[in-house]
């Protein structure tokens, strides 16, 4: 797993390559918070094109941002999932933030 | 019906062994050739059930967890069996949602997924002597 940050006004642009499950999300977490907090934004982008695998710690992983993130009056959006990480957010109302 | 193919293995609860199961669970999946989709939804599953044996069942503490694949010529039946705490109620776990770690930011979908993306769930549990997850996956679009 690897995660790459980008700025564009006030919004954070996270890009995260690679397996998104439990063992990883907790790292995951920990910097997209820290970013979040550091960085003079708002909203949240979260990419998901290199993403190959998502199990239900993903939509945990969501979900807890999208409330970071509204908790600041900021919103929250979904970026270019494969085909079978949409199958995984159908499961959850996160398939409503894809952008 | 005899299995054409069997395999049987034991880890220990370390969360990086999530990502193993899976490999090892598809991999062995992977010689009857089935759509790439189906092997998808089989990784998810057993991903699901790993952890729940992990964060659950042994409440990230060291314990063992065993996998079993018995592979028929037109479905996959898997078993994640763990020697932990177990669930009490487990109608209520299965409910959609239902999570009892909810400050671990989990979203009480695990039992949801693997009831979803398998074609059968059964899980059976004591109390305070383990959970065994059985599932099983036709390897054909029927
Ligand atoms: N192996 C297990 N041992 C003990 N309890 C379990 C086990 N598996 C599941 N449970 C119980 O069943 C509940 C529901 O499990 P489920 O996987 O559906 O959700 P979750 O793990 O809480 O959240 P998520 O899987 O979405 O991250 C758990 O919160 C836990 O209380
Ligand atoms: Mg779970």
């Amino acid at each position: 797993m690897d995660v790459r940050f980008k700025r564009d006004g006030m919004t954070l642009i996270v890009s995260i390559e690679g397996e998104i499950d439990h063992h990883t999300s907790r790292l995951l977490k920990e910097k997209m918070d820290s970013k979040f907090i550091m960085e003079p934004v708002k909203n949240m982008i979260i990419d998901l094109s290199g993403v190959t695998f998502m199990d239900s710690a993903g939509i945990g992983l969501i979900k807890g941002r999208m409330d970071r993130v509204s908790s600041v009056g900021g919103k929250i959006s979904i970026r270019n999932p494969k085909p079978e990480i949409i199958k995984m957010l159908k499961m959850s109302n996160i398939y409503n933030l894809i952008s | 019906m005899q299995p054409v193919n069997k395999m049987r293995t034991e880890f220990i609860s370390k969360s990086v062994n999530e990502g193993f199961a899976r490999v090892v669970a598809a991999s062995f999946v992977a010689q009857a050739d089935p759509p790439i989709d189906i092997l998808a939804d089989i990784r998810t599953a057993v991903s699901e059930a790993v952890t729940n044996a992990i964060i659950h069942g042994y409440d990230e503490k060291e314990g063992i967890i065993i996998m079993e694949c018995l592979l028929y010529t037109d479905h996959v039946e898997i078993t994640i069996e763990d020697f932990g705490k177990g669930i009490d109620d487990i109608e209520k776990a299965r409910t959609p949602l239902y999570t009892s770690k909810p400050e671990l930011e989990r979203s009480g979908m695990g039992f949801t997924v693997m009831e979803t993306f398998m074609d059968s769930l059964t899980v059976e549990s004591v109390p305070g002597k383990g959970t065994k997850v059985h599932m099983t996956k036709q390897l054909e679009y029927r």
